[in-house]
């Protein structure tokens, strides 16, 4: 089957802004039952773009807008392909867990195993993990099954508990957050029992299709953890599965601060709104003609990102007759 | 050169160009104080030292001269008090430190050393004149050093920009204040005192009285505060030499002459070259005073926009 | 003066201890001066303490008058400081010196083969002969840097490794710094204060020069330039005047005639890098960055820096820059791959280690790691990623408590902890008020890479001026001498 995906992200900023330089990380994989047959990003202001794939397969285009704006538009449209995915075995061969060990010289799946920067060992998660009973079983990806199940009984789902930056203490504490929380917990968890596990940035393409607008296609998180006689096994916590069809995969890494969709810098001191919306279309055979959906936005609130040089002050008007010319500093 | 490097040399030397003027007039004003023939009441003498210097009066400040000393040297609120201004100057300096002369650097921060030093009850319960004399002579010898161990490269013509805009549009804006003033006292005894004020305020009074001798008539001082070839601060000298760095610089750089920047100066420079003080009398003499200072203002931003913080693209 | 087989001590030399177990630069067992110093040694004679005291007093106005001063940048009273150095040169004579040159050589070679290895294909750690882990969980292995092709394949442009000799005469590599190695400027500054300070004796002596240093910089980075382009624009990236080294970049960036930039001065546009100039945006090809690699770009790597230039690194990646030195040479330098450089010497150029290693002990290897903690009051324990002589235990000065605090920490973290045994560092004579006494020193000469490889004759010698101490940083009461490598 196949899918066009439409994303769009507007930034706004309170005062304009300068000097803008980001990187996306929009396009979708090719790997595994995944292809993406086209791919392209349209900026407004108009950029020149540039990309480059990274150590991980994940291809990232970077831009820059020098002149003052307030506001920046990116929509990035694909075409994949998406293969039948075979649903993985619910147990391997208890031998595989020392098959890990010795794959961990590997530097991607070793890489896997280090705590990152929203992925590590806290008190809370020693908790968990001993509250819900969470350790290895006879082989790992039984294992990895019941961590997925055991979080998504735990965890609630529940947006605006948590934010972008939230540590996993966040969601240990509350017991509710989205996908990114989720995903950063298994993470860790798995990390703790010595299974690499990386995170998945992605969409979730919505079950039902009955015209009613109330379910939007988003951006998703999962995990996907080694398990060497199959590969990468996907494994989404928030919704109790292994990754499916619907599963569409677009940047792999430690965590989120690897592969966050957009990341950027510019100068300015305007405070930044966040605005995305996620279209994802399933055709069953090859579609020749690809028409824009009407968007439903979903408002996000962003922290602000770090204005660099943030301290040169806007000076209000002053009128001429007491006017004297101040340095900028 | 770096962008950066002339931004902060471009304003090391108008900020200590500002505190020293700033120093005079203060100095100025005090002395005259203790002459009382001038008949002009103490608070509209204080309102115009403040207007001059850009800053805004207070009823404490109108009355009360500690009060107005304070706030002009020392109040760190005012970002146009003398140790504001020249905490500026040193901090640009700072910045810069490898671009200019160790005894550049030695001496800004002589300068600023002595000033935070400074109190307002010592310098109040001692000679104040020697204070404020000290400040200009502090800035006189980073002139004088400059002039002695700088290079006369591009960072060199952004010092005397730096120092003639504002000079220029300082000067502009003292007559501008007070000739009102001294056009209305023409032949009266009483502002012979307010008119040499005015005078010794702009460093001008012996250079004055060597072209038109004794003769203070307001006319005259105007002619020589504003076109006098000269006198480096007469309004015409500064923006000849004004127009001079700009020249170099834009030589160094190969920007165009065609540009806002240049057309701007080369405006006011015509003005000051060609126009006469009967002329500006007979016609619009606050307006005339009032373009001078504006004009400084639009070089100075368009300055900045085409060799400090252009855009990008019109960089190209 | 008559030499004689016991030892006559003469004036000034009456304090001067000869330690047992330990070199001495100038003398020999039997208390003679060694050959090369021989004509320093009759120098030193004839001169009283007061001539000597009056070089000194010389030398310092020399200094300040050069503006060669350490540390001023966070005076508020506007006071310079001298940085510390001692009068008396080291002098190291031809042959041994060749010794060192080689050593140095095939030292660089190899860890530049190494770096290249490891961001690319791995080859060593397949091969099993570095293990996987210690170079993955290095705090500075760029994850970032894997697959990216840096210029000629030159990762370290300019490189500072420390040497000390051995008790038996041998010098040995203590570490190497292939990040921001500094120190160069007091090594010509030293240069030009000496030579006035004992004239007739540099001049008979002959010893090799080291002040065309910023002409071979200069080659070393236009060798970097992309494209092959023979008159790149060439830059030096500072923090900024805060930064400790700031004097240094200052120096440097005069000497070679490039412009000194902050990251504020530099924008990325379109993937170039250009730097704000008055005459319009400027195209800059090399970087010579004395910036770490977590603030050079708030893009890539910490989002909080405020010195670095943002989307530098991309503009790294696509080879539009070069950077010298590379992002990610870090790894080289961990005090644990330290201990198996003498195998990565092995393995790429099939040689043995002309220069060794000192003896260490890898906390994260278990047995080694219980003779480390059974023998702490003997041991020097380092942290694998500090520098300055911070981070370290010097077991044979060490309190019970600080044992205990360094038992628990190498516990806690023991892939984080090296430890060697301690080492007496070769000694040699500094003026010491008014009279000629021994110190320890160690040497860091320096090393730049481009179409050769060249190695500065002598370098930065350090002196642990404190009695007693061996301690050479300069943040810890050190201080350094000029070093004399003779032709002959």
């Amino acid at each position: 089957m196949f899918y066009t995906i439409q994303h769009t992200t507007t930034f706004r900023y309170s005062q304009p802004v300068r000097e803008s330089v980001m990187e996306l990380r929009m396009q979708p994989r090719s790997d595994g039952v995944q292809h993406t047959l086209s791919f392209q990003v349209r900026l407004d202001p108009k950029a020149v773009l540039s990309s480059f794939r990274d150590h991980l397969g994940n291809v990232i285009h970077s831009f820059n807008i020098p002149g003052a704006h307030e506001r920046l538009t990116v929509l990035a449209e694909s075409l994949i392909e998406m293969r039948t995915i075979e649903e993985p075995p619910l147990a391997v061969a208890a031998a595989e867990w020392e098959v890990i060990e010795s794959s961990l010289s590997l530097a991607d799946v070793f890489d896997m195993l280090l705590p990152s920067k929203f992925v590590y060992s806290t008190p809370l998660l020693g908790d968990l993990i001993a509250r819900l009973h969470i350790r290895r079983l006879d082989d790992p990806m039984s294992t990895i099954r019941m961590i997925g199940a055991r979080l998504y009984e735990h965890f609630e789902y529940m947006p605006n508990t948590t934010t972008v930056d939230s540590p996993i203490d966040d969601i240990l504490t509350n017991g509710r957050g989205v996908c990114q929380d989720y995903a950063h917990v298994m993470l860790a968890i798995c990390r703790e029992l010595r299974i690499p596990a990386r995170y998945v940035s992605g969409y979730l393409v919505q079950q039902n299709r009955n015209g009613t607008a109330s379910a939007v296609d988003q951006s998703h998180a999962w995990v996907e953890c080694f398990i060497p006689s199959i590969g990468w096994v996907g494994i989404d916590p928030t919704n109790n599965l292994t990754a499916t069809e619907r599963h569409i995969r677009v940047a792999l890494g430690s965590d989120y601060a690897d592969v966050p969709p957009t990341r950027g810098v510019y100068k300015g001191v305007g405070e930044q709104v966040l605005e995305v919306g996620v279209k994802i279309q399933r055709h069953d055979s090859l579609p020749t003609d690809e028409a824009l959906l009407p968007m439903q936005y979903e408002r996000v609130e962003m922290p602000p990102t770090l204005p660099v040089n943030g301290s040169r002050k806007a000076a209000p008007p002053v009128p001429l007759d007491i006017q004297i010319q101040q340095q900028q500093q | 050169m770096l962008s950066r490097v002339a931004d902060s040399l471009y304003w090391l030397s108008r900020n200590l160009e500002r505190a020293e003027h700033a120093a005079r007039m203060i100095d100025v004003h005090l002395n005259l104080v203790l002459d009382e023939s001038s008949s002009t009441p103490l608070r509209q003498r204080r309102e115009r030292l403040l207007y001059s210097l850009w800053m805004q009066p207070t009823p404490q400040l109108l009355d009360d001269d500690y009060a107005l000393t304070q706030y002009v040297t020392f109040e760190p609120t005012n970002d146009a008090s003398i140790t504001e201004t020249i905490a500026l100057a040193r901090e640009n300096a700072r910045q810069i430190r490898e671009q200019i002369s160790s005894e550049m650097w030695t001496q800004i921060n002589k300068v600023y050393l002595d000033i935070k030093c400074a109190s307002m009850e010592e310098v109040w319960g001692h000679q104040p004149h020697e204070f404020f004399r000290s400040v200009r002579e502090g800035s006189h010898l980073f002139q004088g050093i400059t002039d002695a161990t700088m290079n006369r490269s591009e960072g060199w013509q952004f010092i005397q920009l730096g120092r003639y805009i504002e000079r220029a549009q300082s000067v502009a804006r003292v007559l501008d204040v007070n000739v009102g003033a001294i056009l209305e006292a023409d032949g009266g005894g009483d502002h012979y005192v307010q008119k040499i004020g005015l005078l010794k305020s702009v460093t001008s009074f012996e250079a004055y009285s060597k072209v038109y001798h004794g003769d203070l008539e307001s006319r005259w001082i105007i002619e020589f505060l504003l076109f006098n070839p000269s006198f480096p601060h007469a309004v015409r000298f500064c923006v000849e030499h004004m127009n001079l760095a700009l020249r170099e610089i834009g030589d160094e750089t190969g920007v165009s002459k065609q540009s806002r920047l240049y057309r701007c100066a080369g405006r006011l420079n015509s003005m000051l070259s060609y126009d006469m003080v009967d002329d500006v009398l007979d016609g619009d003499l606050h307006g005339y005073l009032h373009d001078i200072q504006h004009l400084c203002h639009l070089i100075h931003e368009a300055l900045f926009e085409t060799y400090i913080a252009y855009t990008i693209e019109s960089a190209s | 003066m008559a030499r004689t087989t016991t030892r006559t001590v003469s004036q000034p030399f009456v304090n001067y201890a000869l330690e047992a177990g330990c070199y001495d630069e100038m003398f020999n067992d039997d208390g003679a001066p060694r050959g090369h110093y021989a004509t320093m040694y009759e120098r030193l004679l004839d001169l009283t303490a007061e001539e000597l005291r009056y070089r000194q007093s010389s030398a310092d106005m020399n200094f300040l008058h050069q503006g060669i001063t350490f540390t001023v940048y966070g005076h508020e009273e506007g006071t310079e400081k001298i940085f510390p150095y001692d009068l008396l040169p080291r002098i190291i004579p031809s042959v041994e010196w060749h010794t060192i040159e080689k050593g140095l050589t095939q030292r660089i070679t190899a860890l530049n083969l190494f770096l290249h290895d490891i961001y690319h294909g791995g080859k060593i750690i397949a091969d099993r002969v570095v293990p996987f882990d210690l170079v993955y969980s290095s705090k500075h292995f760029r994850r970032e840097m894997r697959g990216v092709d840096v210029p000629r394949n030159l990762y370290v442009s300019v490189c500072g490794t420390d040497l000390i000799r051995m008790p038996d005469g041998r010098f040995a590599v203590l570490e190497d710094n292939l990040r921001v190695p500094s120190g160069v400027s007091y090594m010509l500054a030293n240069r030009q204060v000496m030579k006035r300070v004992f004239p007739k004796v540099f001049a008979n002596y002959g010893v090799r020069p080291v002040d065309y240093y910023g002409q071979a910089l200069l080659n070393t980075l236009r060798h970097l330039a992309p494209n092959g382009n023979p008159t790149p624009t060439i830059v030096l990236l500072t923090p900024g005047v805060h930064n400790s080294a700031y004097f240094e970049h200052t120096f440097l960036a005069r000497l070679m005639g490039i412009e000194l930039v902050e990251g504020r001065d530099l924008l990325v546009h379109n993937n170039i890098v250009y730097m704000r100039t008055t005459a319009g945006l400027r195209r800059v090809d090399v970087i010579y960055r004395r910036i770490d690699d977590d603030f050079i770009d708030p893009l890539a790597f910490r989002p909080d820096s405020i010195l670095g230039v943002p989307g530098l690194f991309n503009a790294y990646r696509a080879g539009n820059v070069a950077l010298a030195n590379a992002i990610g040479t870090g790894v080289a330098d961990d005090k644990a791959v330290y201990y198996y450089v003498p195998a990565i010497i092995r393995y790429y150029l099939g040689e043995d280690p002309i220069l060794t290693n000192i003896d260490t002990y890898l906390c994260n290897d278990e047995q080694q790691r219980s003779y480390v903690l059974a023998h702490l009051d003997q041991l020097v324990v380092k942290a694998v990623g500090e520098s300055g002589g911070y981070g370290m235990l010097i077991g044979t000065q060490s309190t019970a408590a600080e044992r205990d605090e360094f038992r628990a920490r190498i516990q806690a973290n023991p892939r984080n902890y090296i430890a060697q045994p301690t080492i007496q560092l070769s000694r040699a004579p500094c003026f010491i008020d008014g009279q000629i006494e021994s110190r320890h020193v160690d040497l860091r000469p320096y090393i730049l890479s481009g179409d050769s490889v060249k190695i500065i004759p002598g370098g930065l010698t350090r002196v642990a001026l404190r009695k007693g101490s061996l301690v050479v940083n300069s943040s810890q009461g050190g201080g350094s001498k000029d070093t004399w490598v003779l032709y002959e």
